[in-house]
């Protein structure tokens, strides 16, 4: 049987006392990028920084490839955009990558062409010479993903990797991260739900130190009920549920936000239940922005039971 | 294949050479050593031999350097080396705190040390840092000999083999004297936070840790032994003893070498990064 990509079984972490980590369990396989999300101080960069060996593990068992996190036998095959981490000022930016390739095991010819080929791959190629303290936070950002990419990792841990980025180079970042998948594994810790939603097939939900895990393509075989999200441009909430709540097959019409409906529907009575609701929207002239099947990765995970009519 | 413990020390030690001649602060730092040592070289050094040259045509009486307490001067046959031999004693110590203070904590505090170790062990960080650190002052060393040869050489053509036996010799005891600095500045560097702090507790400890073991062996005169694990506790003796006679003390730097980076490696192992 092939073995997991990561084992952790029973870890726990405390800080000053406080459990960032309580009996966190979970195995993962390689393939698609995997989210990691959770409320702020749910433990998130802890059990990324423990998955990258920059903090000891105290209590529970950890392997990644079945070494230790930190072992010399992962150097190469694990990388990470570690948060607010940054580079040596004293370096230049290519000298500094054409090191970390190096120290991968890469002739100095290879890696200077390799630390060339990931500053492209982030659109930053002219910095090769340039240092450090002469970035933008977005660049060095992109230039902390140009090292996490490095000799091709078959597992990357990215915190938080859009985070201060503009538009275009967040496209750019998935862009990258789709091109590679799933050759190359991410688990992507962000609070982008929606980026995650769009990259990820799996979500790790931390919340109070504790882990659950959520398939997302998963969720609407299981339940009997399917669910349609739109976002409608401006107009009544109450005229809406109104029109939308009879038609045949619905069970029930949230209004999570404002504008934004979830309706949740029996597909055995309805299998088309989305020509019917766009049916109802252009019979009462009313414009929308988002029509979506499903409901939107922040429903699934915090929203849940909430946002009931 | 990935490279090994070996390899990767290898690699950084080179980096923290490279780190000397290609970033501005490294070439101030050669420029600084360079003058402060012809200073020493053009005045003290170069005087203090010629007083020498003088006093080892005294043939009966007390020696003014001996009634001074420098009367080990005289066991050297150049006494260029002999005088550079005291006056290293006192400031490659020093120069070992102050440049090897800084071995990993700004790059924890500026988070570099993630980036890294995510590709070497903890353990070629710390050892490959102060392997590197050790290879910048054994270049150090090695400059500051050459120029104190040339001295010499320049006083008396016929000296040049005695003056480059000696100057190995001071090399190899240099070399090994800076070890337990080198090493305890690395200990203190994976725990603080900067390198002013690690020069400060350098200091602290080094006072205190004199200070409260002289206080405990006057009740427990056992424990005066413990002084040993104090860097620099030969120095006095070592002055004392000329050329390849001073390696009779190796073994006190290169037993407190063992233990500060034993101390060292296993803070770096339980330090967050």
């Amino acid at each position: 049987m092939k073995m997991p990509m990561i084992q952790c079984h029973n870890l726990s972490h405390l800080y000053a006392g406080k459990a960032a980590l309580s009996n966190v369990t979970f195995e993962l396989g390689a393939g698609e990028p995997i989210g990691l999300v959770g409320p702020n101080g749910a433990g998130k960069t802890t059990l990324l920084s423990l998955l990258c060996g920059f903090l000891p593990v105290t209590a529970g068992a950890l392997t990644l490839f079945g070494h230790k996190p930190g072992a010399s036998a992962l150097s190469g095959r694990v990388s990470a955009l570690p948060q607010d981490a940054r580079l040596d000022p004293a370096f230049t930016i290519g000298e500094q990558l054409s090191f970390y390739a190096r120290l991968q095991g890469l002739s100095a010819k290879q890696a200077t062409n390799e630390a060339i080929r990931v500053l492209e791959a982030v659109a930053l190629k002219d910095l090769f010479k340039a240092k450090p303290d002469t970035l933008s936070h977005g660049m060095a950002k992109r230039v902390a993903i140009a090292q996490a990419l490095i000799g091709s990792p078959e597992l990357i841990f990215l915190d938080e990797p859009t985070a201060g980025l503009d538009p275009v180079n967040t496209r750019n970042i998935r862009s990258i991260i789709t091109e590679l998948s799933p050759a190359t594994t991410f688990i992507i810790s962000s609070h982008d739900l929606a980026e995650l939603g769009r990259l990820c097939q799996q979500i790790l939900l931390l919340d109070n130190g504790v882990m659950s895990t959520m398939q997302l393509n998963a969720s609407g075989e299981s339940s009997p009920t399917r669910f349609i999200t739109v976002q409608m441009e401006s107009c009544t909430a109450v005229d809406v549920i109104a029109k939308i709540k009879p038609l045949k097959g619905v069970v029930r019409v949230s209004t999570p936000q404002k504008n934004e409906f979830i309706v949740e529907y029996n597909p055995t009575i309805e299998a088309n239940m989305d020509l019917k609701i766009l049916t109802c929207i252009i019979d009462n002239n009313w414009q929308y922005r988002q029509f979506s099947q499903g409901k939107t990765l922040e429903e699934k995970l915090f929203f849940e039971e909430d946002s009931e009519s | 294949m990935s490279p090994g413990f070996l390899q990767h020390s290898l690699l950084i030690c080179q980096f923290e050479l490279k780190r000397l001649f290609s970033s501005r602060k490294g070439w101030l730092y050669l420029i600084t050593f360079a003058l402060v040592w012809s200073f020493i070289l053009l005045y003290p050094i170069r005087f203090a031999a010629d007083m020498l040259g003088q006093e080892k045509n005294i043939t009966s009486g007390i020696s003014f350097l001996e009634f001074f307490g420098f009367g080990s001067l005289l066991n050297w046959q150049i006494p260029e080396m002999g005088v550079y031999w005291h006056f290293a004693l006192i400031i490659f110590p020093l120069l070992s705190v102050m440049t090897s203070a800084d071995q990993t904590c700004s790059d924890r505090e500026r988070g570099t040390l993630r980036f890294l170790c995510l590709r070497v062990s903890r353990d070629s960080l710390f050892f490959g840092r102060f392997a590197g650190m050790m290879l910048v002052q054994t270049l150090l060393i090695f400059m500051s000999l050459f120029s104190t040869v040339a001295l010499a050489v320049y006083r008396d053509v016929n000296l040049l083999s005695l003056a480059l036996n000696s100057a190995m010799a001071i090399a190899v005891n240099l070399i090994i004297v800076l070890l337990p600095f080198t090493a305890m500045m690395a200990a203190l560097s994976a725990t603080l936070k900067s390198a002013r702090q690690a020069t400060v507790w350098a200091i602290l400890v080094w006072s205190f840790l004199a200070g409260i073991i002289s206080a405990l062996s006057s009740y427990l005169p056992a424990l005066d032994a413990l002084k040993i694990l104090i860097p620099g506790y030969q120095m006095s003796a070592l002055s004392q003893l000329a050329q390849w006679q001073a390696l009779q003390l190796a073994y006190i730097p290169l037993l407190q070498s063992v233990v500060l980076l034993s101390i060292g490696r296993w803070v770096m192992h339980r330090q967050n990064l």
